[in-house]
């Protein structure tokens, strides 16, 4: 594995044209080593693009970088210790899917006789001598993950790795993304499933139109930011008097269904919390809700990309 | 670079794909002989590819590799489609660019699979040579020939000459259908445009322009897998 100081990538003014289109245009990320990253982006956003020009598959218009290590103008230099699943899983629809892995091990000269254990890590256990063209979507997916972990790499790159599956197969991807990160490689990887990035993801990189929005640890960005404090009486019948205690203190309150929303406005959350609570003791209300409103990924991710109000429920 | 060829050559090397090979070999063999010798006058003349084989030149050294000769002619074309089809399919399947993941040198990956693709073409053409020499050692006597030739030094020149002659035009039609494979990346579209060109185009232009002859690729590689321009 790589040295933990160096981080597993990083670009610099990393920029791609395409005649006149823009598609990744002047990117500065940097991914720390032996964390899941996420890489979230609307659709044309430039993952795709980027990921490719990570791999050495698009060459860049512009921009340096580098991947564990290595400058990304030498890919050879570090591809056998990247693993990848770019776009959607290709592979030879006559071959079993052992003997795919095959195929791509003598390329990549690893060692075959890890295939077997690898249909195992990505629960395809007994299928790996069926047909290709025989799996479902879900299969085809997890046999690309296992050509990606062929060599035991150091870094996975994954472009969607849960595109068309099913709720279980989602489930159980996140389960494998998890599981391979425990094991300490680096994993970059795009989804626009954000909830499950959320739960997966200890490193967040967002781009919107080809640009860095924010990169850097999945709590600060979604801590930095409480929607509101729910407040919800035991008596329904108590919410007016209750809101009008609230407004009395100062606070700005908003109803949501049966619920209260006290603005927080970068208040001590916990200060806050108390001072309501107290009030509505000292009022004779009793609270069976006071509970600050968590921004989502899916929030922030909709009020950068300008497509959202950024409040969570 | 072996790596690639190995890699090829796990991909096509499979008991199907050796059987349905095989097959096709000895279905070749089997009409390409049967049709040279069903076909082959009396009259002598001058031995050649390009023309009907007769008994004379079938009864010389080189007789025993006539039908293969003459029947491989015919299959510049095809071996034209079949690597169109087989290199286009990698760039529109994605598989290239999975190998690509793996070993970034793309001339390297795409001579790779040439170089597998023709190993394997080698193979299939020696055993067609082999079973052709094998059916025409059967036929032979019901034509009256004689087989004693065949079996001298100049008859095994004659054969690796055949074999050699052959083996370089399917190279070269290889080579020209992988290249626009390469330039369209697409089956259907690489497919067009190699008919369109080694078809209609260079004959309509030919017919009016005979200098073609030496210049395109589809009518350099006819004249040289079938011993000479046509006449």
């Amino acid at each position: 594995m790589g040295a933990m100081t160096t981080p597993a990538l990083s670009v610099a003014g990393l920029t791609k044209r395409y005649g006149a289109r823009t598609a990744v245009d002047g990117l500065d990320i940097e991914v720390p080593a032996r964390v899941v990253a996420g890489f979230v982006g609307p659709n044309g956003a430039g993952k795709t693009t980027t990921m490719a020009m990570l791999l050495g598959l698009v060459r860049p218009t512009a921009g340096t970088g580098t991947v564990l290590g290595h400058p990304i103008s030498h890919p050879a230099a570090y591809l056998g210790r990247v693993g990848a699943l770019i776009e959607s899983p290709a592979f030879y629809p006559s071959l079993s899917g052992a003997e795919n892995l095959r195929v791509f091990a003598t390329v990549g000269r690893h060692d075959p006789s890890t295939i077997p254990g690898l249909f195992d890590q990505v629960g395809l256990g007994e299928r790996g001598d069926d047909r290709y063209r025989s799996y479902s979507l879900g299969m085809k997916q997890r046999l690309g993950i296992a050509a990606a972990l062929l060599g035991d790499p150091d870094l996975l790159i994954l472009d969607e790795p849960s595109n068309g599956l099913d709720p279980q197969g989602v489930r159980e991807m996140r389960a494998l993304i998890s599981a391979l990160a425990s094991t300490g490689r680096t994993v970059l990887v795009s989804s626009h499933d954000l909830s499950e990035l959320e739960q997966v993801c200890d490193w967040l990189v967002l781009i919107d139109t080809g640009r860095s929005l924010y990169q850097g640890p999945t709590r600060q960005l979604l801590d930095s930011v409480t929607a509101g404090l729910a407040v919800v009486p035991e008596r329904l019948g108590d919410r007016p008097v209750l809101r009008d205690l609230l407004m009395a203190a100062g606070h700005r309150v908003q109803v949501d269904d049966d619920r209260l929303v006290v603005d927080v406005a970068g208040a001590d959350l916990v200060a806050l919390a108390a001072s309501i609570n107290r009030a509505a003791f000292a009022a004779g209300l009793v609270l069976v809700e006071l509970n600050p409103l968590r921004t989502t990924l899916e929030d922030r991710y909709l009020s950068m990309v300008g497509s959202g109000n950024g409040v969570a429920r | 670079m072996t790596t690639i060829v190995r890699a090829e050559l796990l991909r096509l090397l499979r008991r199907r794909t050796i059987v349905i090979l095989g097959l096709a070999s000895l279905a070749f063999a089997v009409v390409a002989t049967l049709t040279v010798f069903s076909s082959a006058q009396a009259s002598s003349g001058a031995p050649s590819r390009r023309s009907r084989a007769s008994l004379d030149a079938l009864a010389r050294h080189g007789g025993g590799t006539q039908a293969f000769a003459i029947g491989a002619s015919f299959v510049g074309f095809f071996v034209f489609v079949v690597f169109i089809a087989l290199l286009a399919s990698e760039f529109s399947a994605g598989t290239f660019r999975a190998l690509l993941l793996r070993d970034p040198h793309r001339l390297r990956v795409i001579v790779g699979k040439l170089v597998g693709i023709l190993v394997v073409a080698a193979a299939a053409l020696a055993f067609a040579e082999a079973a052709s020499f094998v059916i025409s050692l059967v036929l032979a006597p019901s034509r009256d020939i004689a087989t004693g030739p065949w079996f001298s030094l100049a008859g095994l020149g004659a054969g690796l000459r055949d074999y050699g002659t052959v083996l370089a035009g399917v190279t070269g039609w290889a080579i020209f259908g992988t290249t626009l494979a390469v330039v369209f990346r697409s089956v259907p579209l690489a497919l067009g445009v190699g008919f369109a060109w080694a078809g209609p185009f260079e004959n309509i232009v030919v017919d009016s322009w005979s200098g073609g002859y030496r210049y395109f690729p589809g009518q350099v590689l006819t004249s040289l897998i079938r011993g000479g321009p046509r006449s």
